[in-house]
């Protein structure tokens, strides 16, 4: 029996890490989800949304400008805590803003080749990060946390970080928000119809530019939540969007494209695969994902979840 | 006079502008064709500028390091060019982003060789990158300076003729660190290894060195390139429980595991020890996460003379970059740039074996170079040997950038990697072609 149990209690906190880890992918994976189950659109600019979304609420969290300084000194005396709250919640809005017109400039390719919108998010996701790099510059930086979810805590002999447990929760409430609001409100009812016949919608006299605006929108504010809840753990850079855009990519294909609960099953995959390949077969770690991408697309070419959608979900 | 400049543009009609279009393009037809032959000659009886091509990452996971050397180089560029340049030509950089990535440093250098004419190529970080530019190099009989790339295996196994390695190797820091650290620390040491060819290389002669010295590696985890999240390592780690932690840990991904170290305050449980820390990889990143002990090249504030001055050229000539003062790697381009174009000069000759053998056995002085000891070009591997400084994070700052503690100097001759000059196997001058731009 003990000899059993030891390897199992060595086990566990992967396993526990590798949820943890999935639940943060699968965060990532929601406003890409979204975007492609409604609008059919691969928004390659993603990546470049996400790390958008760190930048912003690094400037609300920890503002570095030349005017008004006794206003900025008031607002930098406020504790960290509230900053970061403020940023939690003005990064998805300036950066849902900034997806209303980026998709204004997409309208043009809908009902066109399927390639239009894709070298138009692509290019998007360039001019971003380079936007980014212009106005922030190059370098690392690293956004301010309040010390009640910062450091370490001790979970047996192990230590974890308190802020992956925080960022992991937060993953659950924003799954847990976006169902109920695609499931229980009329707007995420609309939505749905939208997705599914969108020529009635419009019969119906619902506004479908609105309705599409709003959803594009809705996607990039979640990529923008996404990547302040990441920027702690995987700093910030302006290339970091690369490092989201593949996995989120992977999560919504593994998991069925629409699929609301496949990208949450596929990132908790995909997590667990990550998290107990670093840990047991530490080189097949970043491999390990695209192995597993491999074996379910080469059995369900339509993903684990690939008939149902966001909508049916 | 008062009149605006935008009142007095005229905007033309489209009929205006395609004749005067069409019109200009008559009148400066004679000049091009039938005159082109001519002007090559004219222009190679001005003396035609001296193109230096910088094959250095814009993008990547060494794309900040990248930028600092790119400036190193630059500034050694208009140190000569303020002189009149080299041998009456005005020396010229063009700058390809080599993204990190060793196809794209192959076809960078092929272009640059065989499209812009350059008469020599400057830089590379990544290792992997560093030996695919430097195959194209010898292919041509380019000579390639490689400013920052440390595997072992660049002045080894992979090493060339037409190839200068600048940076202290993954061999010379273990052999500056670990017999001390196994003392202090312990025996017990697990390796932190990136996954690609400096990663193993230079993990590799940390071992070797750690089990020469009596120390045992309980384990090796390798960290795939681009690696943003550790936390299944650093459990791993918890689990392990060595006393020492050896990292070959490089650009974004040293920064990203450098944070969740401290997430975990794992630096207070175990001894950390970063084969070589790239100034850029660290900068900015806040004290608690420059911890545990690090190999360096250079440090801006090392009590020598001309260091100062160094340092207040770099803030002149580059003012408002977000790295405020020079660190090892902007130390390496600048000297490998600067000193390539002494040996031009000294050769009188843009020719390949001409200038290779002006820097083949090349001593450099420490007062010239900034560093506690004498610097010299190993001729049978062409690695530049100099001093190797141990650092760690400086709790007594005399500024806010003022992040390193320096712990020591070690002299390049206690540190020599006797296996590079085993496995270097240089091309003789005659396999390697001529090269002359």
């Amino acid at each position: 029996m003990d000899t059993l149990l030891g390897p199992l209690l060595q086990l566990a906190p992967h396993l526990a890490n590798g949820i943890s880890l999935g639940l943060l992918f699968a965060l990532i994976a929601l406003g890409f989800m979204l975007i492609v189950g409604v609008m059919e659109t691969i928004n390659l600019a993603h990546g470049s949304l996400f790390a958008l979304g760190m930048y912003v609420a690094l400037f609300v969290a920890a503002p570095k400008l030349g005017w008004f300084p006794e206003l900025q000194a008031a607002y930098l005396a406020l504790p960290v805590g509230t900053r970061y709250a403020v940023a939690l919640f003005a990064a998805p809005l300036v950066v849902g803003v900034f997806g209303l017109l980026l998709e204004l400039c997409l309208r043009r390719t809908y009902g066109r080749d399927p390639l239009y919108g894709l070298l138009l998010t692509f290019g998007a996701a360039l001019v971003i990060e380079e936007l980014i790099r212009l106005t922030w510059g190059s370098n690392e930086q690293q956004l301010p946390l309040p010390q009640s979810i910062s450091g370490a805590f001790m979970l047996g002999d192990l230590i974890y970080s308190r802020y992956r447990v925080f960022a992991s929760a937060f993953a659950i409430l924003a799954i847990a928000a976006l169902w109920l609001f695609l499931e229980r409100t009329p707007y995420g009812a609309i939505i749905k119809a939208g997705a599914h016949d969108s020529e009635m919608v419009r019969a119906l006299g619902i506004n479908l530019s609105r309705l599409r605006s709003a959803v594009f929108a809705l996607g990039v504010a979640l990529a923008a939540i996404a990547g302040v809840v990441m920027a702690p753990i995987w700093g910030i850079r302006p290339q970091v969007g690369v490092d989201a855009v593949v996995p989120a990519f992977l999560i919504i294909v593994l998991g069925g494209v629409g699929s609301l609960w496949g990208a949450v099953i596929a990132g908790l995959l995909v997590g667990l695969v990550v998290g107990l390949t670093g840990a047991y077969a530490s080189e097949w770690s970043l491999m390990s994902m695209y192995l597993l991408f491999i074996a379910v697309v080469t059995f369900r070419s339509r993903g684990l979840f690939g008939k149902k959608s966001a909508l049916d979900a | 006079m008062s009149q605006t400049k935008e009142s007095r543009i005229v905007l033309p009609t489209r009929r205006k502008l395609l004749k005067a279009s069409g019109l200009a393009l008559a009148s400066a037809t004679p000049f091009f064709g039938p005159w082109a032959h001519n002007r090559v000659w004219a222009q190679s009886a001005q003396a035609k500028p001296l193109v230096i091509g910088l094959t250095m990452d814009a993008s990547g996971q060494y794309a900040a390091s990248g930028g600092e050397e790119r400036l190193g180089a630059m500034m050694a560029i208009k140190e000569f060019n303020d002189k009149g340049g080299v041998l009456g030509r005005r020396i010229e950089a063009i700058h390809m982003d080599t993204e990190t990535t060793p196809a794209t440093g192959s076809r960078v250098a092929e272009r640059m060789i065989t499209r812009n004419e350059v008469a020599f190529l400057v830089g590379a970080l990544h290792s992997g990158v560093a030996n695919a530019i430097s195959q194209v190099a010898q292919k041509y009989g380019c000579v390639f300076m490689n400013t920052n790339s440390s595997s072992p295996t660049e002045a080894g196994k992979d090493c060339h003729r037409t190839k200068f390695v600048w940076d202290g190797n993954g061999t010379n820091f273990a052999h500056a660190i670990v017999k001390n650290a196994i003392k202090v620390n312990g025996r017990n040491w697990v390796l932190l290894t990136n996954d690609y060819v400096w990663g193993h290389n230079t993990s590799k002669a940390t071992r070797a060195i750690v089990e020469a010295n009596g120390g045992k590696i309980v384990e090796e985890l390798l960290v795939p390139q681009n690696t943003r999240d550790f936390s299944s390592y650093l459990l791993k780690l918890q689990q392990l429980k060595p006393q020492v932690v050896a990292t070959a840990v490089g650009g974004d991904d040293i920064k990203a595991l450098r944070q969740q170290v401290v997430q975990l305050n794992l630096q207070k449980s175990m001894a950390w020890i970063n084969n070589q820390q790239d100034w850029p990889d660290v900068y900015g990143l806040g004290p608690e996460s420059i911890f545990g002990v690090f190999g360096t090249t250079w440090y801006y504030r090392l009590d020598l003379p001309g260091v100062k001055e160094f340092v207040a050229g770099y803030q002149k000539q580059f003012p408002g970059m977000a790295i405020k003062v020079p660190g090892n790697v902007y130390h390496n381009a600048y000297m490998c740039t600067r000193e390539l174009l002494r040996c031009v000069e000294e050769a009188g000759s843009t020719n390949n074996l001409a200038v290779i053998k002006k820097l083949e056995g090349r001593r450099m002085s420490a007062k010239d170079r900034m560093q506690h000891f004498d610097a010299w070009i190993d001729p049978t591997t062409h690695q530049v040997q100099q001093t190797i400084y141990m650092a760690s994070y400086n709790d007594a700052p005399a500024e806010k950038d003022d992040i390193f503690k320096i712990l020591a100097n070690v002299d390049p001759k206690e540190v020599v990697d006797a296996d590079s000059v085993k496995s270097c196997k240089l091309e003789t001058y005659e396999a390697t072609p001529s090269y002359q731009q």
